[in-house]
Formats: C-alpha cells, sequence, structure tokens
C-alpha cells in the first residue's frame, strides 16, 4: 500500500479564454477507490478527467500520477486508460483484436498477448466473443468489450466517461453492480464521470459533486446525502424540500430552530455547512416524512393537504401544502400494498422529526 | 391490389426520364458502337457482314498492344500519384482545417475554368519557351530551356494529376470526415504514437476512400484524349488518340469501335483486379 495518492490533482485550472471550464480543482484519491465526479452536463467533469488522461492540457495545475508530475507526459505514455462515452471500439478490428490493441505496443510476446487478452475477456464474461466482429456486437457488450481493452492494459487508474450512459434502464443497472464487482476484483482505482446521482451513489466509494468549473463536495455516498454542503448539491443529490428557520440557539453539536408553520425543533449541526447566521435554510428529505389521516393527528402533526399525487411503483409521491405554513411538500412513501392511500383534496397530519432535519446554513 | 400497382406506376414513371436518358445516350450508342466492331470498311462504305477480323487485327497488332499497356501505365502512374499528393490535402482540410467548406471550395476552383483551357495553360508553363524555364533561366538555374519537360509521358501525368485531384481529394476527405474521432483518442490512449495510430486507425479506416479515389481517377484517365494530344508529342500518346485517328483521318470506324470496346474491355478487367487486390489488402494493413 503506498502512502502518497494514486492521483493528485492541485490547483488545476482550465480556462478557454474567459471561460473557466475547470477551476482550481483540488482532489486527491487513494489507491484501490472507486471515485465519482457528478455534476450536471457542462460543469467540467469530462474536462477534468481529459484532464487526467492527457487529451487536454490544464491552463494551470499539475497532476500528479503515483506521486509522479504528468506535465510532459503525453496522453499515450500515462499509466491510464479509458473507457470513452462512445465505447470507442475500433470497427475493423474483432473483439480480440481489439482488446488485444494497446497490448502490441508493449513489448510482450505474442502467447503472453494472447493469454492477457483471454484473461480480461474471462473478467468481463465475453470469453467465447474473442473472434466476433465488432459491429456485431450489443450495447453492453461494446461496454465490455471497452472495459476489457482498457483493463487489459493493467492501468494505475481506469477513467471512465459516462460509461452506462448509452445503455438502456435495466442493462444499466446491471452493469452497475457489475462494475462495481469488477473494480473490487482488480483494485485499480476507477475515476468515473456521471450525471447520474443514483448511479454515483450506487457505485462510488466517495463522490466528488461539480457545479460550473468548481468542486463543490467531495465525501461518501451516505454523508453526501445526508449532510450536502449547500443548497445546490441538496437539492441536485436526491429529492429535498427546503424551508426557512430562524436559529433560536446555537451550540457546538446542534442548533435551536424555529420553522415557520411548523415550530421549534433541536437540530444537529451540519459539520461540512460553513456560516451560520440568524437565518437558515433547512432541508427534509421526501422520504423523511410521516404522513398520516387527519383524524390520527399527533399533538407534534402538522396540518396539510394533499395536491397532487405521483405514483412511481415503488413509491408514491405526494405533493401537499401545509396549512400553517402555507409551504408546498413533497412527500414519499413506499407502496405497501395494504397501506392507506390518499386521494386529491384529503386532509392530511405530517409528522416530521428532528433528526431528519438537516441544516443547510446561511440562506443564500 | 389497388395501391401496390399505383406504386409501381408511379415509380415507373418517376424513373422514365431517367432510363429514357440512359437508353438513348447510352445504351444505344455502345449498341451501335458493338454492331460496328463486327463490320468492315470498304473504303468509303461499310461491308456489314458479321465478322470478327477487327477484333483479329486489333490484338494482334504491335502498336494497338503497345498503346494499350501505355494507357493503362500512364493512367496508373497518374493514379498513383493523385491519391498521393490528394491524401496529404484531405487529411489537412478533414482534421486541422478551420474554415472546412473555404477549403473544399478552392479546390473545385480549377473546376471554374475549362478542361481545355487548363491543358493549355499546361502546355504554356511546361513548353519550350514557356514558364517554368523562362523562370529557371532568368534565376540563373539553367542555360538552354529543359526540352524534356513538355510532350512526354511526365507531362501527361502532370496535367491529368492536376485536372483529378479534386476527384482524388473529396472521396478521401469524406472518409476521413466521418472517422469517429474518439476512436483516435482510444488508439492515442492504449499507447500508440502518431505514426501509430495513422497506420493502425487512419489509414484502415479511409481505404475505401482511397480506393474509390483510385477508380474515380484511373477509369477514365486511360481513355483520356485532350490531355494526350495537347502535351503528350509522340511518346504520351494514348489509345484514345488511336481510336480517334480511326474515326478521323483513317476513316476506319469498325476498327475504332472494336479499339473502343477492347479499351474499356480492359480498363474493367484492370480495375476488377485492383478491387481484388485491394480487399487482399485490406486484410492485412490491420
Amino acid at each position: 500500500m503506498t502512502s502518497h495518492p494514486i492521483v493528485e490533482l492541485r490547483g488545476v485550472e482550465k480556462r478557454y479564454g474567459n471561460l473557466a471550464a475547470v477551476s482550481n480543482l483540488n482532489l486527491a484519491l487513494s489507491a484501490g477507490e472507486f471515485f465519482s465526479l457528478l455534476g450536471p452536463s457542462g460543469c467540467g467533469k469530462t474536462t477534468a478527467l481529459r484532464i487526467i488522461a492527457g487529451f487536454q492540457e490544464p491552463t494551470s495545475g499539475q497532476v500528479l500520477i503515483d506521486g509522479n508530475d504528468m506535465a510532459d507526459m503525453p496522453a499515450n505514455r500515462r499509466p491510464t486508460n479509458m473507457v470513452f462515452q462512445s465505447y470507442a471500439i475500433f470497427p475493423h478490428l474483432d473483439v480480440g483484436k481489439n482488446v488485444g490493441f494497446g497490448l502490441s505496443n508493449s513489448g510482450l510476446s505474442k502467447a503472453e498477448r494472447d493469454m492477457r487478452v483471454a484473461e480480461a475477456l474471462e473478467m468481463v464474461e465475453l470469453g467465447d466473443l474473442e473472434d466476433r466482429k465488432s459491429d456485431a456486437l450489443s450495447g453492453g457488450q461494446r461496454q465490455r468489450v471497452a472495459l476489457a481493452r482498457a483493463l487489459v492494459m493493467r492501468p494505475k487508474v481506469l477513467l471512465l466517461d459516462e460509461p452506462l450512459s448509452a445503455l438502456d434502464k435495466n442493462l444499466r443497472e446491471t452493469m452497475q453492480l457489475e462494475l462495481r464487482r469488477l473494480q473490487q476484483s482488480v483494485g485499480i482505482t476507477f475515476v468515473m464521470v456521471t450525471h447520474d446521482q443514483y448511479e454515483a451513489m450506487t457505485i462510488s466509494d466517495r463522490i466528488g459533486v461539480m457545479f460550473e468549473g468548481r468542486l463543490k463536495q467531495v465525501d461518501a455516498p451516505a454523508t453526501l446525502y445526508a449532510q450536502p454542503a449547500s443548497r445546490e448539491i441538496a437539492a441536485f443529490i436526491g429529492g429535498m424540500n427546503f424551508l426557512a428557520a430562524d436559529v433560536l440557539s446555537s451550540g457546538e453539536k446542534g442548533l435551536g430552530v424555529n420553522i415557520r408553520g411548523f415550530g421549534k425543533f433541536h437540530i444537529a449541526r451540519n459539520p461540512k455547512v460553513s456560516k451560520h447566521g440568524e437565518r437558515i435554510e433547512v432541508g427534509i428529505r421526501p422520504e423523511q416524512i410521516g404522513i398520516s389521516t387527519a383524524e390520527e393527528k399527533s399533538d407534534m402533526g402538522i396540518e396539510a393537504v394533499v395536491r397532487d399525487i405521483a405514483f412511481y411503483g415503488e413509491s408514491i409521491h405526494y405533493h401537499v401544502i401545509a396549512t400553517a405554513a402555507d409551504a408546498p411538500l413533497s412527500v414519499a412513501v413506499p407502496n405497501h400494498f395494504h397501506s392507506r392511500d390518499f386521494a386529491r383534496g384529503d386532509k392530511v397530519s405530517l409528522d416530521i422529526k428532528s433528526t431528519s432535519i438537516i441544516d443547510l446554513g446561511t440562506m443564500e | 391490389m389497388f395501391r401496390l400497382r399505383s406504386e409501381t406506376s408511379r415509380g415507373m414513371a418517376l424513373s422514365a426520364p431517367a432510363t429514357l436518358y440512359v437508353g438513348f445516350l447510352v445504351a444505344a450508342p455502345l449498341g451501335i458502337l458493338v454492331a460496328y466492331s463486327f463490320w468492315t470498311q470498304n473504303y468509303v462504305s461499310i461491308d456489314r457482314t458479321p465478322t470478327l477480323s477487327n477484333y483479329g487485327f486489333a490484338l494482334n497488332d504491335p502498336l494497338v498492344r503497345h498503346l494499350l499497356l501505355k494507357s493503362i501505365w500512364i493512367a496508373g502512374l497518374c493514379t498513383i500519384a493523385t491519391v498521393v499528393l490528394a491524401y496529404p490535402i484531405a487529411y489537412f482540410i478533414a482534421m486541422r482545417a478551420r474554415r472546412k467548406t473555404l477549403w473544399l471550395l478552392l479546390i473545385t476552383i480549377p473546376f471554374w475554368t475549362s478542361y481545355l483551357l487548363r491543358v493549355f495553360s499546361w502546355k504554356l508553363i511546361l513548353g519550350f519557351k514557356g514558364l517554368m524555364n523562362s523562370a529557371l533561366i532568368s534565376l540563373g538555374a539553367i542555360d538552354q530551356p529543359l526540352a524534356f519537360l513538355l510532350y512526354n509521358e511526365f507531362a501527361v501525368v502532370l496535367t491529368l494529376a492536376h485536372a483529378w485531384a479534386p476527384f482524388a481529394i473529396l472521396p478521401i476527405y469524406v472518409s476521413l470526415q466521418k472517422m469517429d474521432r474518439s476512436l483516435l483518442e482510444a488508439a492515442t490512449d492504449l499507447g500508440c504514437t502518431g505514426f501509430q495510430r495513422f497506420r493502425r486507425i487512419t489509414l484502415p479506416l479511409t481505404f475505401p476512400g482511397v480506393i474509390a479515389a483510385c477508380l474515380i481517377i484511373f477509369i477514365p484517365t486511360v481513355g483520356d484524349y485532350v490531355t494526350p494530344a495537347l502535351v503528350g508529342g509522340s511518346e504520351g500518346k494514348m489509345i484514345s488518340n488511336l481510336i480517334q485517328v480511326q474515326f478521323g483521318a483513317a476513316n476506319n470506324w469498325p476498327l475504332g469501335a472494336t479499339l473502343s470496346l477492347i479499351a474499356m474491355a480492359s480498363v474493367g478487367l484492370v480495375a476488377t483486379g485492383f478491387l481484388f487486390l485491394a480487399n487482399l489488402a485490406r486484410g492485412t494493413i490491420r
């Protein structure tokens, strides 16, 4: 185990004229990690990946891979390999030749190359397709060939540019699990770029969230979900209800807040948030809110009226208006087949626990 | 049923103009040519008794064989020269140039003047007292004008290559243009240097464009008449010049028709052989 990070970005910046695609990117990835760069399209995540690969040169800043500065290292000599969004399977070569493509530049003997190719194809479960023409492959198979072609090079870092976005939903979910399994079995550091929050959360050890060229938060999926560093991150990852609150008391660990129309709560202080003024913003995840009939209303219950219902199959989302606060809220409940369903216009009671209220710091 | 019949008749109506055009202006003249090749010239009249004597004469005549082989040789040289020169230009426009449309427009500029004028202008450039010689003399590079510039094979190849260059550039450009750029990045990512990448990805993927360019140039240049007549001299004569003589001064249309058909068959044969070899080569440059 090396002590230094396998990939390190130090103040990396990429400008096009006045436009900064990536600004002041600092990041350290440890060996064997599955890291995802998550953000909306145009946030600079792909640029960051291409800078690591060497396809784009940073305007300023340093890229280190395994402790070595990559400044003068062209893309073809970097210990990285990439799975392209389009897979970039060479159309004139069969599966075996695609996978073995990079090895013929490596000086290995033919026997050794054949063995590595067979091994890589076995790894992605394409062992019997070595002689298949590349135009006779399905989307999922192309993806596996692209993976095998990169992994056969035994890179220190594998870069994946939206690797699953071209696949249909079911296949994508299967491949997510498989990608994770593959990464754990080879132990190579994976850096994946994606705009799909669920995909990032399912596979990654850590996620870096990017907006407008800046890395906003780097954390494990569960931390990111429970302690988003800002409103925009909270809104991007999962659903979130936003409410304004007045700070009544402020302690090291907790805050006493009054959420207008909802009452007083003692909530945990979010360590990821830097600023706490007199008024802060709080968030509540839709699935953290309990919903019951108005008749069952407890003392702490909050009165609301159902305005819209969205049926998702595994869950039902109620869009309600909290009566006292006149605030719209989204409430998600799992679809237990025997549970009561509510109709539009129904009076309901909401149950909000103070532990599920997320402190988002001073309102922006 | 009704719908099907109406679709059929609509299809026929749509293709009728083209069918008539091709029928009257290509198929019919070709039929006449074939008919003539089996007849013989009897001083001023045509003897319409079918005979193979024209073919017998043409295939055994050393001059015909010589001119036919020379035509194929010159056209082959011209094809190679044009494609080799056209590839870098097409590559530059497709991969590097910012204003692709402007460059493509510039490439077609030679077409804005007539073919004949372009051939003549080469005569002015390469002639004994032409541009090239005057320039070289005024620069002091030579004392006497160079005589080998004009009226030979070289002049024919040069003139044809210039005239046909756009036809080579365009198919190669198209094949480069439609190549997925991420394939090039993938090759680099897998360790290829620029040259390796060209040899292993770019060239194989643009091979169909190169083949198309070769055929587009080879087939018409074998039968080119104007260029060898104007800049070929006696050394640069090609089969078409002999054919022209049969229809003109020699007044032997049947023999001219026979020579035309033999030339066509030869071109077809060479082109087929070339395609066959190209297919083999395609398998090996991987």
